[in-house]
């Protein structure tokens, strides 16, 4: 890490022209990971990345430069080109730097850093040796532990001093079944900000069982129906609706430059009055937490909706210039390599009054989704899709045959509206999240929830 | 951090991993420096440039591979390197041999297209092309309401590779992507997005006018799309979408998820998989090729050969390890991704057939085209071959294109679809996949099952 006077004199560079905003982002990340296949460990791995970014701003201009070699003087020629191409009137100034403001969500017990490789492998061994030997359908086990370490210092002409630690640490398992030509997989991928206490604690056995059951059911299901009908989501990752329907959209990288269909909509019903939403970084360990955002400002808690009411969007500070608003301390990147944009963090659907059997028994006929796969949406149109992975059909109020291969599709703007009922079983889950800053981690959530109508796009008529 | 410096840091370390106990070891550094603009209303929004390296080693210790990397060069880092790729090979029990190799004859491997092209790609020539385009892109239809991004970029580097076997591999590359897109509004309110893109070498190579005319098509020619009516339709996946649905089932072809018991055309070599018509070959020197691949980063020859010769699966992609386990000579496609190699193809190339386009819809009579399929990160089963993903199109009506299509998903099976192949196209495009491009035509693939609204009809 550079210290603060070799910042301030890339600051000064890069405001010597007519940028009336800089800033200097450093990051170091190491990282570790292991993978097993059928109890061979194929893969182990270990990596040291660091680098800076140079931002300036002129009113919405901006100007990114970035460099993984971390010499002064590189960053500091970097830092003039970016002065000469930013295009603006004023020259800004650069205030007096505060003192160090160090933040973190984390709370380590043990270091994952600091666990021998060995153990980590004997730990997903055991989920190996258990799934080989839980069924002869059952013919791939995969499973893996990545972890890492991300120190991001920022400092800017404003005088944000700050630096915020991330400690990350990934579980994945996925079986698969095999039945005749067909293979169908179970998979569970819980995410933490935890130490490696999360992955003694966690019930590997019987989250294993559980994939196996899955990938079992599912090589036995007949194909999903095409036809629009009452779709209930299962909670935990069943919140990727929200965070493809209507997260996205009320970012500011898209309400910034009116791309999104809830520009200008702040106050305004957007969805079903029984739903409220959550955008909290703030969640202590959680996998999309963290203290400061990658622009130096403290993240926050931030209701998104009310009651069906717009409350806030997410913004960044190109997105507050751009929305004459403030950032919301959610600006993000993957990385030094990519500038901040506004993202989400812990984004959930709020708990309901609906008991979950409940929403079960009222629905005549529809899809009950138990595992999303992923979606993705475009913030200008509308059009969302996710992938289900494991679903039931639902028949007289109760839970009927397996189905398999359907994708969920509809506007983000209808849908919301169309949520009709809210279950009491809020649950959050881990996932990645690709957009224009690169792939950040988030937490999606969501209670159970009935959608009234929705296009299943399976292969039955 | 220049090649000239990298390279010799990574002859030290080359030494000291022999040194340190390494049966065999490897040293690699890719280098790429990039610049791009984004234009938004009017003006250069954005403006970024970089320059960022890696080094990774790996080394060879019982039989086993272990890895690490960094962007630090220094006598610290060498220190690190070592000591965790030691770490990482003493956690390993992979049954699989993995190799350092070097082909005794083709020890000094050199191959650089890099063009004097690359010159003019300047900030001041990419925002005069930036601006003059959103300007010509708006002016289009008067429906169009904002160009919402328009983006130039150009990179350019190279990799070297340096291992104790004594080979020295050297490679580079450059190229120039734009993309755009834009948003239109209907009379009636409804919002349609699209655009087009270019990759090229030479910036003057840039046709504007073609751009534009494939531009308009692919955003107006939607306005007024709605759903269809479930049922199984003939459908024709335009040379766009036939390249996203076979790219996101090609790792089936390669060796390593077969001998893993991840794909199902393990031990389907030599026999029928697709349809008469299809051909599929990797041409990894293609002359139309923006990027050719002399060799793969293992430091073996690449070879032109057909993957699927006219329905027949011919060959898999194999690397050093993968083909090992098979008794069978690598292919030439190890490349790496992150710091471990695995198999990827260079230049592959979908055999044109001797319909255009519309002689292909003539063919259809009745049915569908599909233009973009989305959601192929999720709504796919890579390995089982089903999918279900969200598309647009149009109708083919009378052996024409008819009205456009939107709110609709298209669901089947990989394996299916390529046996079902009635024609392919002449109207090939190309477009970057793996580490090189990919050639596709637009493909007639038969009969396949649509999801859309009956109420909307």
């Amino acid at each position: 890490m550079f210290n603060d006077s070799d910042c301030l004199r890339i600051l000064e560079e890069a405001m010597s022209t007519t940028a009336d905003f800089a800033e200097v982002f450093q990051e170091v990340t190491e990282s570790k990971s292991v993978s097993l296949l059928n109890g061979q460990v194929i893969r182990a791995a270990t990596g040291f990345d660091s680098g800076t970014g140079i931002r300036l701003l002129s009113g919405t201009n901006s100007v990114y430069v970035y460099s993984s070699d971390n010499d002064l003087e590189v960053l500091l020629k970097l830092a003039k080109e970016a002065a000469a191409a930013i295009k603006g009137n004023d020259k800004g100034q650069i205030e007096a730097l505060k003192d160090l403001c160090k933040t973190s969500m984390t709370r380590i017990e043990i270091d994952p850093m600091s666990v021998p490789k060995k153990d980590m492998v004997d730990f997903l061994r055991k989920s190996s040796d258990y799934a080989l030997n839980y069924d002869p359908l059952i013919t791939q086990v995969a499973g893996s532990i990545a972890s890492s370490v991300r120190t991001a210092k920022i400092i800017n002409t404003r005088g944000v001093n700050t630096e915020d630690t991330t400690n990350r640490i990934r579980l994945s398992v996925e079986t698969i079944a095999t039945k005749d030509n067909e293979k169908q997989s179970g998979r569970v991928a819980p995410g933490t900000m935890k130490g490696y206490e999360f992955i003694n604690e966690y019930p590997i056995i019987d989250k294993t069982k559980e994939c196996c059951d899955t990938a079992i059911r599912m090589v036995n299901a007949g194909y999903a129906p095409s036809a629009k009908m009452p779709v209930i989501l299962s909670n935990g990752f069943g919140g990727v609706i929200f965070h493809e329907a209507c997260g996205h959209a009320l970012e500011a990288t898209a309400v910034g430059i009116k791309m999104s269909y809830f520009t200008d909509m702040l106050g305004q019903q957007i969805a079903s009055p029984i739903v409220s939403a959550r955008d909290n970084a703030r969640i202590e360990g959680e996998w999309g937490s963290y203290g400061t955002d990658d622009e130096g400002n403290t993240s926050s808690d931030l209701l998104l909706i009310e009651n069906g009411i717009l409350k806030n969007y997410l913004i960044d500070e190109l997105g507050a210039r751009r929305m004459n608003a403030k950032p919301t301390g959610c600006s993000r990147r993957q990385n030094y390599s990519y500038a901040p944009t506004s993202r989400m963090s812990n984004t959930y659907i709020c708990n309901g009054e609906s008991d979950v059997k409940d929403i079960i028994a009222n629905t005549e006929y529809g899809l009950y989704a138990t595992q999303m796969g992923g979606g993705s949406v475009d913030t200008s149109t509308g059009d969302f899709n996710f992938a289900v992975n494991e679903a039931y059909m639902v028949r007289d109020g109760k839970i009927a045959e397996p189905v398999r291969g359907a994708t969920l599709i509809g506007k983000g703007q209808e849908i919301l509206k169309n949520i009709d009922m809210v279950g009491n079983d809020l649950q959050l889950a881990a996932g990645m999240c690709g957009s224009v800053s690169g792939g950040v981690p988030v937490t999606v959530g969501q209670p159970t929830i009935r959608v009234s109508s929705i296009l299943v796009g399976g292969r039955e008529a | 951090m220049d090649i000239k410096t990298a390279e010799k840091f990574m002859e030290k370390l080359v030494k000291a991993g022999t040194e340190y106990g390494f049966e065999e070891c490897e040293a690699s550094f890719a280098s790429e420096s990039s610049m791009s603009i984004d234009i938004l209303k009017g003006e250069v929004a954005s403006y970024e440039n970089s320059a960022t390296s890696t080094l990774s080693f790996r080394g060879l210790k019982n039989g086993q591979m272990g890895y690490c990397s960094t962007n630090i060069l220094d006598e610290n880092s060498i220190d690190f390197l070592l000591k965790s790729a030691m770490e990482n090979c003493e956690v390993l029990n992979d049954e699989d041999p993995q190799f350092i190799y070097c082909d005794e004859d083709n020890k000094d491997l050199y191959y650089s297209q890099i063009t004097d092209a690359y010159a003019k790609n300047t900030y001041k020539a990419f925002e005069e092309l930036g601006l003059k385009l959103e300007k010509a892109i708006l002016a289009l239809d008067k429906r169009i309401d904002a160009v919402d991004y328009l983006s130039i970029a150009c990179s350019t580097g190279p990799y070297l590779i340096i291992n104790s076997k004594g080979l020295h591999s050297y490679r580079d590359t450059d190229g120039i992507s734009l993309v755009g897109t834009a948003r239109a509004i209907d009379e009636d309110g409804s919002v349609k997005s699209g655009g087009h893109y270019w990759i090229g070498k030479d910036i003057d190579d840039f046709d504007q006018e073609k751009f534009l005319q494939k531009f308009k098509e692919n955003l107006i020619g939607k306005m007024g799309a709605k759903s269809v009516k479930p049922g199984t339709y003939k459908t024709v996946l335009k040379a766009e979408a036939f390249h996203q649905f076979f790219t996101v089932f090609f790792g089936n072809f390669f060796a390593t998820p077969m001998q893993r018991g991840l794909s199902l055309l393990a031990d389907k070599e030599g026999t029928k998989i697709a349809s008469d018509v299809f051909t599929v070959r990797e041409v990894p020197m293609y002359d139309k090729a923006l990027t050719k691949i002399p060799f793969d980063d293992e430091g073996v020859l690449t070879t032109e050969k057909a993957i699927i010769d006219h329905g027949t699966f011919a060959t898999a992609l194999y690397d050093l390890k993968s083909a090992n386990k098979a008794g069978k000579k690598s292919t030439g496609n190890g490349f790496r991704s992150g710091s471990a190699v695995s198999e990827m193809p260079t230049n592959l190339i979908v055999e044109a057939g001797d319909k255009s386009f519309d002689e292909l819809l003539e063919e259809v009579g009745e049915g569908i085209i599909l233009t973009d399929l989305s959601g192929l990160h999720a709504g796919v089963n890579a390995i089982s071959g089903d999918f279900s993903l969200l598309c647009e199109g149009y109708l083919i009506e009378n052996g024409k294109k008819g009205r456009p299509v939107e709110q609709i998903t298209v669901a089947g099976n990989f394996y299916d679809v390529i046996k079902s192949i009635k024609s392919v196209g002449n109207d090939i495009i190309n477009l970057p996949s793996g580490e090189g491009e990919f050639f596709t035509p637009s493909v007639y693939v038969g009969e396949l099952a649509i999801s859309g609204d009956d109420e909307e009809n």
